[in-house]
């Protein structure tokens, strides 16, 4: 028992905790045995270690060419999606429009609909207007997607935000936008970098939008590894994770050291 | 303040992105949803019925994936309530230097590509997966049991999916417990076990609504899990509607299943909103 009353984790929720850290941890570390193991299915302990599927990954165009696709569209729609829901969050945060609440809930809808249902839309929507299998229109989707986190994010550092610093820049003669560049979005970056790199990795992430409206010849990185499942595991499918492991804790430390990430979670 | 024409200058581009690739395309929908589908030809031209819509409730098998689905969205977010709150409460209480490692390590499996750990997951449940070899080899069992393409399967895969969401969640809701309170009830005479279930538990409920809302919209609308990891014959909702498009064709089907996903799904967050609201009223 405390002295102040106040309850704290005692030994056997501590144990519990760390014991679901560990089930959550657990795929992970499989998946990484997994990428370096000889043998197709994973023995423990494993029969003998090989880098060899990691170069039949790196070598092989059609994991390239959806690596590829995959950054050209979390980039894409990452930078798309943070200019215009970036600008509408501003607009909506000094209130100058009737609705806004309405407005909001518009721009956050996305995030309600189940991502299935966004994905037979647009399947339908592209298939009539010949959009299907096309770099925009896959852009645009995922833009769809991610917006909603980059507009969220904006709205929560912006609320933050005193509007006088703004105001002082314009009587010191700053243009409007002057004293957004210079002064508002320095003050709402960390809470950007977070709402950006959501939107980032929920794009690299996507299949169930992505799926419905990728071409014949095209494919991104989750949705090559979904297909290749049904197919048969194949340990290069591990080795091809293990960089998503590998690239996914990188990004998270950086934005961690960055932007102190945790905090916008 | 700066002009309400500006204002709709800023807005206006993704406000129409949005009309034309996310309003539009959702309600082109609803047609198809009323339509009749021919096998071979698709959709049948002035011909509008209720029937996609009555099949669901109607159909035995239809039912079945309706249900599965729900007590699935259920099962799981209960299991994450459970396995979380502990794990929650150490973050939120426990020394302040496990607290960004943790918090770090519960993110981690949430950033990292939903394929990727559904794949983890097959890894070990499949049948000459890792549990299974490990079972055999210590003699436990002589043939692998089955752990996947079965409710087992979905529920370990979908719960480690969602289970950092709701960790999340309440670790902000037992943040939030005023510590006074705590103490004030200690000083009472309430004991350790006591103040927590009458002060920090009750306290920290809106944290546990919304946690517990999150993961079951999640779970009831997940497509790449329960395909991963229940495979092409233990469907629910999701599952079914990418079979109808993809495989059957059957869009007026599949659209009918999709309202009646995004009914569910939005029927419950404005059950909870209504519910939050009228506990707000009362306390």
């Amino acid at each position: 028992m405390s002295t102040d009353g106040e309850t704290h984790p005692g030994l056997g929720v501590t144990i519990a905790a760390f014991a679901v850290i560990v089930f959550l941890q657990i795929p992970v570390i499989v998946v990484v045995l997994a990428a370096f193991s000889t043998t197709s299915y994973l023995t423990i302990p494993p029969q003998g270690l090989t880098l060899s599927w990691f170069g039949k990954v790196l070598s092989d165009p059609t994991y390239l060419s959806a690596i590829r696709m995959s950054l050209i569209l979390a980039c894409g729609s990452t930078a798309i999606s943070l200019v215009m829901g970036v600008a509408s969050a501003y607009a909506l945060f000094r209130k100058s429009i009737p609705g806004s609440e309405a407005i909001i809930a518009f721009l956050m809808a996305p995030l309600v609909l189940p991502a299935v249902v966004i994905g037979v839309a647009l399947l339908q929507f592209y298939s009539l207007t010949g959009l299907r299998g096309s770099l925009i229109g896959l852009l645009l989707a995922h833009v769809v997607i991610t917006v909603p986190y980059i507009v969220r994010s904006a709205l929560a550092s912006l609320s933050g935000l005193d509007l006088a610093v703004e105001e002082a820049a314009r009587v010191l003669g700053a243009s409007g936008f002057e004293a957004f560049r210079l002064v508002t979005l320095p003050l709402i970056r960390p809470g950007l970098v977070a709402g950006a790199l959501f939107a980032f990795i929920t794009s690299l992430d996507n299949v169930p939008v992505t799926i419905f409206l990728i071409g014949a010849n095209q494919t991104t990185l989750p949705v090559l590894i979904f297909s290749s499942v049904e197919m048969g595991v194949d340990p290069s499918v591990a080795a091809v994770s293990t960089l998503l492991i590998v690239a996914t804790g990188i990004v998270l430390l950086l934005a961690e050291r960055r932007a102190g990430f945790h905090r916008f979670v | 303040m700066i002009s309400v024409r500006r204002s709709l200058m800023l807005i206006a581009p993704l406000a129409l992105v949005l009309a034309g690739f996310f309003l539009i395309p959702v309600l082109m929908l609803l047609p198809t949803s009323f339509g009749e589908y021919m096998p071979g030809s698709g959709l049948v031209k002035g011909v509008w019925t209720l029937e996609n819509y009555t099949r669901i409730i109607t159909d035995e098998y239809y039912r079945e994936v309706v249900w599965r689905t729900l007590g699935l969205g259920l099962s799981v977010t209960l299991v994450c309530l459970v396995l979380g709150y502990p794990l929650a409460f150490l973050i939120a209480r426990g020394p302040e230097r496990w607290r960004l490692p943790l918090i770090l390590l519960v993110i981690f499996p949430m950033m990292l590509n939903l394929v990727v750990r559904s794949f983890g997951w097959i890894a070990l449940l499949a049948n000459r997966g890792l549990v299974n070899n490990l079972l055999i080899q210590m003699g436990l069992i002589s043939a692998p049991i089955k752990l996947m393409f079965n409710l087992t399967g979905l529920m370990i895969g979908m719960t480690h999916i969602y289970l950092p969401f709701m960790v999340l969640m309440l670790v902000a809701a037992i943040r939030n417990v005023p510590r006074d309170v705590e103490a004030a009830a200690a000083t009472l005479g309430s004991g350790r076990l006591h103040v927590f279930t009458s002060v920090t538990l009750p306290l920290s409920a809106p944290g546990i609504l919304a946690g517990s809302i999150l993961v079951f919209v999640l779970t009831i609308s997940a497509l790449v899990t329960p395909r991963m990891l229940g495979g092409p014959t233990y469907k629910v909702m999701a599952t079914l509607i990418y079979d109808e498009y993809m495989q059957l064709l059957d869009w007026p089907s599949g659209s009918a299943l999709s309202f009646a996903l995004t009914i569910m799904a939005i029927g419950i967050i404005w059950l909870s909103s209504r519910l939050t609201k009228r506990w707000a009223g009362m306390a």
